[in-house]
Formats: structure tokens, C-alpha cells, sequence
């Protein structure tokens, strides 16, 4: 078992599935010889060949329409897009196609594909790659969104999405390619989609995140630890389809609830989960439950990112606001 | 200044609008009765197309797109195809889904609003109905990627209209297509309107065809009114396509002789006397009338044929109208291989309201 | 141009060949006119103009083929198709005129401010949230405050709901209040010269009356929203009665014309039915002024209740001995003291002090 960092574990999954699975396909711009701008398809094309591995002309539609095409005709893609930004492109083929070729053919035909996208800010870049979709994809039926949020996650959601017979976006939070490692043992075991996971147990509050907030809730906790407050953290891990239950279950014990998203406020998916907890949970609520997410405005360049993004002190100030309530 | 490339688009007519052969034909029309098959099913095209405006108007389908005047290009691009090619089509080519197995029938319920219609009893693996334009063309890239992936005698064929070669997805997806080679074609009908936008203003390209040049792809101009040229331009694209010769190109001229679907009025935007004009172009009579001169059809077969399209078209609608309707349970199969947890309350609710 | 397509001529046929034109370009015709005749693969038919109108163009010559739904004629001035405004489905039109409803007030929501959960557990306790005070933050309500409550509504029991003449004083009290403009003149009566055995409750009436005939002004009723009144002519007294059942006030008829003989069976009559209940509804009502003797009981001053449409009540407090001046000397004399309660938005200050003089006047007069 290796301690890895997340983009090593997307890379270790790929490596992982192409070679129990000849139909896997992966592509896009740069995945191929250079491996990968962020290095995810590092070392494939040398294994599995170009044929497998494919270097895209510089085309988003393309890409996804193409990985639409594939996988109708039985292939596996995984085709990735190189940023977030450019993900919006994207959405007219997943929208109008992707979500819909198996319900359009009465289940004649299927789209078994994956589009993986690094996403999120915080690594200073220029304008268009700090973006947060996540809310945007999860509005569309007929596909799955998973968003991980370590190594160890990335690696066994990855090949379930891979294997998932309906089509996934899959967000892998940039900011947490690198940033930690963590022991992943390369057993080919897919992780669960469709559930949440339970991060972090405790019963004075639920903190409910995804993706680089997860890492955030988390020291968080350890922060509220200190103060005598037990938070439970709730990784999201498959926002579409969304595990209510288990989020349900966490208010009921904690009462309290502070959902974190770097998305902007307005219909996150922050809204949505705070909107089933009011239609299913409101009884257990003993104070409103807090949205903690980025401002209503377009991703600040690196100077500003740091006031933008919700942070470990804006979380454990969310989590004594429901505190105090009453 | 030096000149690096030069280009120059060919155009291919056999049987001119008075039905003369103006070029040698090819090996496929020795065989007069099998031009007879074709000249069939685009009578039954004809009647299938008739019947459907009929049912538009009486409410019993909804919004439809007539092929009227296009069934050359229909008949000619699925003879040229082989049964496990792929087909991607607009939602204009239903002469084309007939002949490759499609029913009548599956084609009233798709344009009646049911979404059973497009699970081809025939052609399983033929892609559905796309009316988002141009869309499709990156589908049947990808689709192309993988038979030759999988080193198979297989091609897709792209059927596209003159408005979505603007579309970026067009343009991508013959880049894509020229860069890896793939055995696709690209067999594009230029109806002369998009809409109510004439081809003159959809680009200042002379030709559609010559977009191919910009994506390094063979090319050729059709008379889309005359099946032979139609079919034997799919037949030699095919087989480059399938020899590893990578993709084509054909641009098939004809005429838009309907309004653009039921819902539209042409004649706010075009005017008729060059309706009635592109009529004396009829790619049915030009047929009829090679295949009289030829011997290999007579008033009697013409009369037992508009017999039997009718009572195929008419036992068809029936069969649709007689189909129970698809209950609200339909909204939910098969929107994903298994339906997740969360949308067994939604679906209850749905079939609540029943 | 309008334009006429072929229409289809049935049985799967697809086109005809044009036979003879029976109309020109130019040629104004009537509907129905057989316009050409075609030659299908059965007969020859006859087509008729679906509409009047004049010919502008006729497609096809003698001996061309014409097609389902090619054009067939043009005839002169605009198309008459239907603009559907789409090229998909249909977009249905109304005719519905709708113009923006102005902007009602916002309304004021003063409600009670408590979460679901603090609801659900107040309904679980049987507490009424209205009879909580909130401690929390800008008047939350907390789950202890509802903890709080329901255990003072144990110890407590039940509410009791009051009914009947219980309830229609609650009432009446309410409306009184929000209405009256209270204001009482207190003073004492001397009736030490009464002989033993008067009938204090007939002396007050006569005083009463007398009062009323010195300044008719308290003898009225007023309407508030007309801010009008009516001073009346008859005095009909309420009688303000203690029942077991509560208070009750019946009305003495016309006091003003009775005498005393007359005054005293009708007000012995009147205590009695109070009493047992026997009073019918129209004799609780209409009284024109009010006397309260509830000196009978206890109680010297009090500021009692005008009750609208009336504008005066007069209420008399216990006889007591008092020490009293006479002729600049201390004396002991019996005192019945006097409250007068008027509604000062329609009597003045003068006439009630008249009024009560009168009443004064009368009272201390031996008999």
C-alpha cells in the first residue's frame, strides 16, 4: 500500500481499470504524451498505447460528444476536460444527450461514460479555472455527479464511476491534487456511489461538504474539538443522486446543521440540501440550518481568492451561529 | 507571394431533371430491378411523409418535419449502408431509418410524443432522432473512434442539414474526424433552408462541400434529386471508409419542398413560384421516368404500388392509434440502468397522479 | 399571393397530370368554380376553388405533372394562413386582458416567533404558545419556556372557558373600555333625615330621575361613528343585579312616570326575575342610563363602567356614619356617597356636576 496524493490516486485508478477492461478509452487535450497538464494520465499512454490514450484537437463539444459517441458503441470513456471553466461547454452535450440517450431509447441504448474535471479555486490561477459547476450538473437528469475529496475516496469513487453503467461527471478538487497524501491500497474496490460518507462522528452538529471543504470542515472539527463542540462531517461524496437520508439521520442526533460548499450562494447545492432538510428534518432542527459558501460573484483572481473561499473560520463561526441560536 | 494549395470541388449527376443520362452509370443500376427497389421505398416514403402531415392536422401526432423531396438522398444513403453500420441522423431522415428496419409504426409514436418510438425493434444499434443540430456529428465521431479502435468493417454515416454545417460542433467534429482518420461520412443535405434562412446567407462558402477542405477530408458535390448519383457517391465513400481511407464529405443539393415542420408557413419568408419550380426536379419522377423509358416499370406495378404503400401507411396509423398511451411510470424507466433511491418517492408521486 | 397547394385526392395517390384549365390569370371567380382537371391513376378529376377570388398565377401547363402539396394556383392578396408564431408545437392564444392588481399593504405579521421544533413540542404539552412569554433572543420562544409553561399549567389545571352572563359582561367591559371616555365626579348625599325603614333603592331611583329632568344631557345615547346622539325622553333605568350567575342588568321602564307604589312592585318584580333567571331578553336591553347600588354590598367610591350606548351611570357606594361639618360643628350623620361616571366625549364636566347635584338635592330630602 502506497501513501499517495489524490491526483496519483485518479492516475493508480485509470491505470487500475484500462487494465482489467479493454473497452476503456481516456481523452482529451494533453492526456496523452504530456500526461496530463495535472499529470492524472501520467504513464498511461506509454502502458495502453495511443490508440487508448488519446490526444484531442483542442475542442470541449468534441471531446464530450465524441465520449457520447464511444460510449453508445460499447466503449468506456473517460474523457477528461482540462478545466472547470471550460466545462461549461461541455453542458449542451451533457444535457441535451448524455442524460438523455438512454431514456430517449427506452433503454435500447446506454452512455456509459465518465467526464472528469478538475475543479474548485485556490491555486491562483488566472480567470476560468477556479470555477464550481457542481451545482449546474447536479440540475440534470439522468446523470450521475460525484465529487471526491481525498486520495483515498478518489481512488474507489473513480472506478465505481468508471464502471457505473449511466454517465458521471466526475469534479476532482484541484487544490487537493497534491496537497496531502494518504495510504491507498490498489485492490481494484470500488467505493460506494449514490451514499455519503461519514468523514468524522459527533453529535453537537452536522457540517455536510464536499470536495476541498471536506479538508476545511475537517480542521474545523478539530477546531470546535478544542472548544468542547462534537461536529459529525458529512462527505457528500455523490451529489446527484443526493443520499438525504443519511444527511437526515445526522440532523436528527446533532439538531443542527451547517452545509459547506466553494460554490457561489445562490442555487448551490448547498440550497439543496438545506431545501430537503426543511421539507424532511425541520422537526429535528433546533436552529436554522447555515449555508456556508463562496460570495454571488464571479471567482476573484488569486489576489482576493483567500476572501472568496469559505475557510475553517468561517465554518466553525457557521457552526456557533446554530449553537447560539437557542 | 507563392500559391501552398489549391482546391477544386467535383460535382456528380447520372440522370438529369429530365431523367437523360448525362454520365456513364454505374455497376449498381445494371441490375434494373434494384433501382426498382429504390424507386419503391421512396413512394413509400412519399406516402409514409403524406400520411403524417395528415395526422398532424388531426391531432393525432404532434409537431412533424416532412421529407418531401428528399427521398433520393433517403433511399441513397441506406442502400450504400451495411446492416451493422451506424446511422445518426437529424429528424429528417426517416426514408433512410425505414429502409434500415425502423417501422412505420415506430416512427408515428416517436412523432406522436412517445418515447417508444425510438426503440428500433430493427436497427439496434442506429443512434436516435437528435434535434439539437449538428450535435450528433461529434456522436458519430466518437462512434467511428470505435469501430476502428476495434479494427472492425464498420462506418457511420452523419446525415446533416445545410444550417448545421455553421455549428461549431460541425466543424469540430470533421477536424476530429480528418485528424484520426475515422470511417465516418458525413453525408450532408442541402435543402437549400435553414428554416426561413436561405443557403446564401447560412455562409459566404461556395460550396458546403469545401468545409471538408479545411478539415483535410475528401469531398463532393451530389445532385440530391437523382438517387443514382446519391447512392453511388455513399457507396465509394463508404468503402474508403472502410479501407482506412478515412472520412468524406457529400454535399447533396436538393430542395426543402415542404414548410420546415407542420408548425411552420414557408411562404412568410420564400416564395412559390420557387416552390414550383424546384417541383419540376421531383426526384420520384425523375426515376419513374428513367425506369419507364428502361423497361423496368409499367403503369400496372405503379398502380399495385400506390395500392400497397397506402395500405401499409393506413395499417401503420392504426396500429399507432390503437397503441395505449405511455403512463407517467414512462418519465422514469430507463432514465438510468437502475433507478436510484431517491427518485422511487418522485416516481410514487407521479404515478399518484394517474 | 394566397396559394393554393393540391390537396390530396385520397387512395395513396401522390400526383396527377394536368388535363384542362377552366380558369385564366386575371379571372375573378367564385368559390367552388372548377379550376382544372387533373388525370390521376383512376379518373379525372375536377378541383374547385377553395375560395372566391381573382387568379393570379396557375402552376403547370397542360400536360405537367402536378403534385400533392405543390402549389397549385396563386390567387390574389394575402395569405390567409394562420401565423401559428412557431416552428414546433403549438403556443396557444388567449384573448384575456390582464392589467397589474396595484400593490396591496404589506401586512404587519406580529406573529409568534418559535422553530418547528419548539411547535412540535408545545403541541406535545397541550401549552398555547400565545401564553408564553419568550425569553430567547428578540423574543424567541425556547423549548424551556415551553418546559416552563407546562409546568405552571400543571399545577394550575385546566382552563376554565367562562360562558353565558359571565361571558357577555367580558364582552360588554371590553367593548365599554375601548370605546368610553371615563371620567367620575364622587361626592356624598346626607340622608341622615331619612326615617327608619326608606327604601334606599326607590330614593336613588327618584334621584335618579330627578337628576335626569335637571340635565336631560346623561339621560342619552350615542353614536359614536355618526358622533351624534340621542337625548331621550323616557327614563328607563338599568339596574345593575348581582346573580349567582353573574351580573345582569334589567331595565326599570319608564321611571319618570311611574310612582312610587308602581316603581317599588315593578323593581321588587325585577330582582326577583333577575334572580331566578326569568328575565326575558328584550328587558336586559335599551336602558337609557344606569344605577349600580353596589354599596349594598361593599364599598364606598368606584368608577363603574358606562356601558354605550348610554353615556352616565350613577353608582352608590355603603351608607356609613360619618363625622360631618353642620353649622361649623362636627356632627355624625348617615352618608350614602355617590360616584357619577360619564362619558365625556358627549357629557361635560358641568352637566355632570349638575346632574349629580340634582340627584344630591333629592336624595337629602327627608322624604
Amino acid at each position: 500500500m502506497a501513501q499517495i496524493t489524490l491526483v496519483e490516486a485518479v492516475n493508480l485508478a485509470l491505470k487500475r481499470e484500462m487494465e482489467r477492461d479493454p473497452a476503456v478509452v481516456v481523452l482529451g487535450e494533453d492526456v496523452g504524451v504530456d500526461g496530463g497538464v495535472f499529470r492524472a494520465t501520467l504513464g498511461l499512454i506509454e502502458r495502453f498505447g495511443p490508440e487508448r490514450v488519446i490526444d484531442t484537437p483542442l475542442a470541449e463539444a468534441l471531446i464530450t460528444g465524441m465520449a457520447i459517441g464511444m460510449a453508445v458503441e460499447g466503449l468506456k470513456p473517460v474523457a477528461e476536460i482540462q478545466f472547470s471553466g471550460f466545462g461549461y461547454t461541455t453542458i449542451d452535450q451533457v444535457v441535451n444527450h448524455a442524460g438523455r440517450m438512454r431514456h430517449r431509447t427506452q433503454g435500447r441504448l446506454s452512455c456509459p461514460l465518465v467526464l472528469r474535471m478538475p475543479c474548485g479555486a485556490g491555486i491562483h490561477a488566472p480567470e476560468h479555472h477556479s470555477e464550481s459547476p457542481e451545482a449546474m450538473f447536479a440540475h440534470v437528469p439522468g446523470i450521475r455527479v460525484v465529487y471526491p475529496s481525498s486520495p483515498r475516496r478518489a481512488y474507489g469513487l473513480l472506478l465505481a464511476a468508471i464502471r457505473d453503467p449511466d454517465p458521471v461527471v466526475f469534479l476532482e478538487p484541484t487544490r487537493l491534487y497534491r496537497l496531502f497524501k494518504e495510504e491507498v491500497a490498489d485492490d481494484g474496490e470500488a467505493l460506494p456511489l449514490d451514499a455519503c460518507h461519514t468523514a468524522r462522528e459527533g453529535s453537537d452538529v452536522t457540517v455536510a461538504a464536499w470536495g476541498a471543504m471536506v479538508h476545511e470542515s475537517l480542521a474545523a472539527a478539530d477546531a470546535l474539538a478544542e472548544q468542547g463542540v462534537s461536529a459529525e462531517v458529512l462527505d457528500v461524496e455523490t451529489l446527484k443522486p443526493l443520499d438525504l437520508d443519511t444527511l437526515l439521520a445526522s440532523v436528527a442526533k446533532t439538531g443542527r446543521c451547517v452545509i459547506v460548499t466553494e460554490a457561489a450562494r445562490t442555487c448551490s447545492f448547498a440550497s439543496e440540501i438545506a431545501a430537503g432538510l426543511a421539507e424532511e428534518g425541520l422537526l429535528s432542527l433546533l436552529a436554522p440550518v447555515q449555508r456556508v459558501t463562496g460570495y454571488d460573484v464571479v471567482v476573484p483572481l488569486p489576489r482576493l481568492e483567500r476572501h472568496y473561499m469559505p475557510d475553517k473560520g468561517r465554518i466553525v463561526a457557521a457552526v456557533k451561529k446554530t449553537l447560539a441560536f437557542g | 507571394m507563392s500559391v501552398v494549395a489549391r482546391f477544386e470541388i467535383r460535382y456528380s449527376q447520372f440522370l438529369d431533371p429530365r431523367s437523360k443520362v448525362v454520365a456513364p452509370l454505374p455497376e449498381f443500376t445494371r441490375k434494373t430491378e434494384d433501382l426498382a427497389k429504390l424507386y419503391r421505398w421512396m413512394v413509400l416514403m412519399r406516402a409514409y411523409d403524406a400520411k403524417a402531415i395528415a395526422l398532424q392536422r388531426t391531432g393525432q401526432i404532434n409537431t412533424f418535419a416532412s421529407l418531401l423531396g428528399h427521398e433520393a438522398i433517403n433511399a441513397g444513403i441506406a442502400s450504400a449502408m451495411a446492416k451493422d453500420d451506424v446511422f445518426l441522423m437529424t429528424y429528417r431522415e426517416n426514408g433512410v431509418q425505414l429502409m434500415r428496419g425502423v417501422t412505420l409504426k415506430e416512427l408515428f409514436l416517436y412523432w406522436g410524443g412517445d418515447e417508444r418510438g425510438s426503440d428500433y425493434a430493427g436497427p439496434r444499434g442506429d443512434f436516435p432522432i437528435c434535434i439539437t443540430i449538428a450535435a450528433h456529428a461529434a456522436h458519430a465521431v466518437g462512434a467511428a473512434y470505435a469501430m476502428k479502435l476495434r479494427r472492425e468493417p464498420r462506418a457511420a454515416v452523419c446525415a446533416l442539414g445545410d444550417g448545421a454545417t455553421s455549428k461549431g460542433d460541425f466543424y469540430e467534429a470533421i477536424n476530429a474526424a480528418g485528424a484520426w482518420k475515422l470511417p465516418v461520412v458525413f453525408a450532408l443535405t442541402n435543402n437549400q433552408w435553414a428554416i426561413s434562412v436561405p443557403r446564401a446567407k447560412q455562409s459566404a462558402a461556395q460550396t458546403l462541400a469545401q468545409k471538408a477542405i479545411a478539415a483535410g477530408i475528401e469531398c463532393l458535390q451530389v445532385d440530391g434529386n437523382d438517387v443514382i448519383a446519391v447512392r453511388h457517391a455513399m457507396d465509394e465513400a463508404l468503402e474508403r471508409a472502410r479501407s482506412g481511407g478515412g472520412p468524406t464529405l457529400i454535399e447533396m443539393l436538393t430542395y426543402r419542398l415542404s414548410d420546415h415542420t407542420t408548425a411552420d408557413d414557408a411562404t412568410r419568408y420564400r416564395n412559390p413560384d420557387e416552390v414550383a419550380e424546384a417541383w419540376k426536379r421531383d426526384p420520384i419522377v425523375r426515376l419513374r421516368t428513367y425506369l419507364l423509358a428502361a423497361g423496368a416499370w409499367n403503369k400496372a406495378a405503379e398502380d399495385a404500388l400506390l395500392k400497397d404503400c397506402n395500405e401499409q401507411v393506413q395499417a401503420a396509423a392504426q396500429a399507432y392509434l390503437d397503441t395505449p398511451p405511455p403512463t407517467a411510470k414512462q418519465m422514469f424507466d430507463h432514465l438510468y440502468a437502475q433507478l436510484p433511491a431517491v427518485l422511487h418517492k418522485q416516481r410514487a408521486a407521479a404515478l399518484g397522479d394517474d | 399571393m394566397k396559394i393554393f397547394k393540391l390537396p390530396d385526392l385520397g387512395e395513396g395517390l401522390q400526383e396527377a397530370e394536368i388535363v384542362k384549365w377552366h380558369v385564366k390569370v386575371g379571372e375573378e371567380i367564385k368559390a367552388d368554380t372548377p379550376m382544372v382537371s387533373v388525370e390521376t391513376a383512376k379518373a379525372v378529376v375536377d378541383i374547385p376553388a377553395p375560395y372566391p377570388g381573382r387568379i393570379a398565377k396557375l402552376y403547370g401547363k397542360v400536360g405537367d405533372i402536378a403534385h400533392i402539396g405543390a402549389p397549385l394556383v396563386g390567387f390574389e392578396g394575402e395569405s390567409d394562413a394562420r401565423d401559428a408564431g412557431t416552428v414546433v408545437g403549438v403556443v396557444e392564444v388567449g384573448q384575456k386582458v390582464v392589467s397589474d392588481a396595484p400593490a396591496a399593504p404589506a401586512p404587519v405579521t406580529a406573529g409568534i416567533k418559535a422553530t418547528p421544533a419548539v411547535r412540535a413540542l408545545a403541541r406535545k404539552l397541550n401549552v398555547d404558545l400565545a401564553m408564553v412569554t419568550p425569553t430567547g433572543v428578540d423574543g424567541l420562544l425556547t423549548a424551556a419556556d415551553v418546559q416552563r409553561a407546562a409546568r405552571i399549567l400543571a399545577e394550575t389545571g385546566p382552563i376554565e372557558m367562562i360562558r353565558g352572563v359571565r361571558r357577555s359582561m367580558a364582552q360588554n367591559m371590553e367593548l365599554a373600555t375601548a370605546e368610553v371616555a371615563s371620567a367620575t365626579i364622587m361626592d356624598d348625599a346626607d340622608i341622615d333625615s331619612w326615617p327608619a325603614g326608606t327604601h334606599t333603592m326607590l330614593r336613588l331611583i327618584r334621584a335618579l330621575v330627578a337628576g335626569c329632568r335637571a340635565e336631560p344631557a346623561l339621560n342619552a345615547w350615542y353614536d359614536s361613528e355618526k358622533i351624534g346622539r340621542w337625548v331621550m325622553k323616557r327614563i328607563d333605568i338599568g339596574i345593575a343585579v348581582d346573580t349567582p350567575d353573574g351580573l345582569l342588568v334589567p331595565v326599570l321602564r319608564s321611571c319618570g312616570e311611574r310612582d312610587a307604589t308602581s316603581l317599588k312592585s315593578a323593581l321588587e318584580k325585577l330582582i326577583a326575575d333577575a334572580r331566578a333567571r326569568k328575565v326575558p331578553p328584550e328587558e336586559l336591553r335599551a336602558n337609557t342610563i344606569t344605577l349600580s347600588n353596589y354599596g349594598s354590598i361593599a364599598g364606598r367610591y368606584a368608577s363603574p363602567v358606562v356601558l354605550p350606548p348610554t353615556v352616565a351611570i350613577l353608582g352608590a357606594g355603603r351608607i356609613t356614619k360619618q363625622v360631618v361639618v353642620v353649622d361649623d360643628r362636627p356632627a355624625v350623620h348617615r352618608m350614602l356617597p355617590l360616584s357619577l361616571t360619564f362619558d365625556h366625549r358627549v357629557v361635560t364636566g358641568g352637566e355632570a356636576g349638575r346632574f349629580l347635584n340634582a340627584v344630591i338635592a333629592d336624595l337629602q330630602r327627608a322624604t
